[in-house]
């Protein structure tokens, strides 16, 4: 155990010195930098080197440290980058373009069935994946305007369900596997409504 | 039954730090929550040179509460800085309240002042790098985060609390920003106070951190 955590300190040690030459590096370019896009972009760029450091400490720990960075990061990512819009007055929507084919009309009802049967049978979030592929062919085919309001409402109940499946885990282990198919159940029908919103939602102004 | 749920699931990571100072600093941020909730928008008054007439600028409903959400949540996030126990939890605090202080002038239609959150938007990121570095460091040579456990053991390197101090700088400059938005006079005044008052307990909170570890 003794020698292992000596290994480590090496290893960590050459792995800090390349995160911080890398930090340096990229605040390097951020002072180059004139242009506020490219700042922008440069930005993001710097806060990965920051994850770098938190990723260096090699346990699970790091893992549940980077995961809220992560998020922080992208929360600021998100602000930062829509003020930068309202700066430059650029928060105009481009007009929708929907894709007009003719056997866009017909064949996504059958195929787009299909593909929600077959996500349904595998639940989890491959199969939410898969029967939100056939909702979007779907929509896309169907060329209108959807009420997003049922799949939004649907994904809330999803995320509930995934929740209860959590606190049974916890509060009764042994109903274990009813958790985990209210949890698999849950989580595809919330990336289910997610894949479909992907797909429909572009150039939308909803 | 409520006991055994609670000892099934315990808090975790969730480690206050109570002490005198922290609750002196915790009911001051309590206190500009309350007023943020209660107070209601300053109309700003524009002399009309010359002579005694006078007009106040209103303050549009949708953002004035999308100010005060935002100014809530700040006190709300400055609060927890203010006492939490963890190295991690309070950089993931600080850098929450850069956020919430962009927030909180994002919604004032005003060319200088968005620009002035911009670029106090870029220091907030930049600054979420040495924060978590800080933390990174503090946890991967010692093995605890917990203040608790550091105020005993001792041993945080000094380049980590560098670099805590440095972050903090960058998540704590947003008055050196806002300036700005109070200078041109923009709506929103009672809720612009909180990134001061936040402002100020994240460093007051950052010192007794340092000089406790």
């Amino acid at each position: 155990m003794m020698e292992f955590i000596a290994e480590m300190d090496l290893v960590y040690k050459i792995g800090i010195s390349v995160a911080f030459i890398a930090i340096l590096i990229s605040f390097a370019a951020m002072i180059r930098e004139k242009d506020d896009i490219h700042k922008l972009i440069i930005v993001d760029l710097i806060e990965l080197t920051g994850l770098v450091v938190v990723a260096l400490i090699a346990t699970d720990l790091a893992e549940a440290l980077i995961l809220p960075g992560l998020v922080v990061g992208i929360a600021e990512m998100m602000a930062v980058s829509e003020l930068w819009l309202a700066k430059e007055g650029l928060q105009r929507l481009p007009t929708p373009q929907r894709a007009d084919i003719e056997v866009l009309h017909t064949a996504p009802k059958i195929i787009g069935a299909l593909l929600i049967a077959y996500g349904i049978f595998l639940t989890g979030f491959t199969g939410g994946l898969i029967a939100g592929l056939g909702l979007a062919l779907f929509f896309l085919g169907k060329n209108t305007n959807e009420q997003f309001l049922a799949s939004e409402t649907a994904s809330g109940y999803a995320w509930a369900l995934w929740v209860m499946g959590f606190l049974i885990f916890f509060l009764f282990p042994s109903q274990w596997f009813f958790a985990l198919m209210l949890a698999a159940v849950g989580i595809m029908i919330k990336v289910m409504a997610k894949i479909a919103l992907v797909g429909t939602m572009r150039g939308d102004e909803s | 039954m409520m006991e055994e749920i609670l000892v099934t699931i315990p808090f975790g990571d969730m480690v206050h730090y109570l002490s005198e100072y922290t609750i002196v600093l915790f009911a001051f941020a309590a206190i500009f929550v309350i007023l943020a909730v209660i107070s209601l928008p300053e109309k700003p008054v524009d002399i009309a040179f010359g002579t005694d007439g006078y007009t106040l600028k209103e303050t549009p409903a949708n953002l004035m509460k999308f100010q005060r959400f935002m100014a809530i949540a700040c006190g709300i996030a400055t609060m927890g800085a203010v006492m939490t126990g963890d190295i991690f939890n309070f950089t993931l605090f600080a850098a929450f309240i850069g956020v919430l202080n962009i927030g909180i002038v994002a919604a004032v239609k005003n060319k200088h002042v968005l620009s002035a959150a911009f670029s106090y938007g870029l220091v907030v990121m930049m600054g979420t790098v040495p924060l978590f570095s800080g933390a990174a460091i503090i946890v991967a040579t010692t093995g605890t985060l917990s203040i608790w456990e550091l105020a005993v053991s001792g041993g945080v390197p000094v380049i980590a609390k560098l670099l805590l101090l440095i972050g903090v700088l960058g998540e704590g400059m947003a008055p050196f920003y806002i300036g700005k938005a109070e200078i041109t006079r923009a709506s929103g005044a009672p809720y612009i106070l909180m990134i001061h008052v936040s402002s100020l307990l994240l460093f007051l909170r950052l010192v007794e951190i340092l000089l406790t570890v």
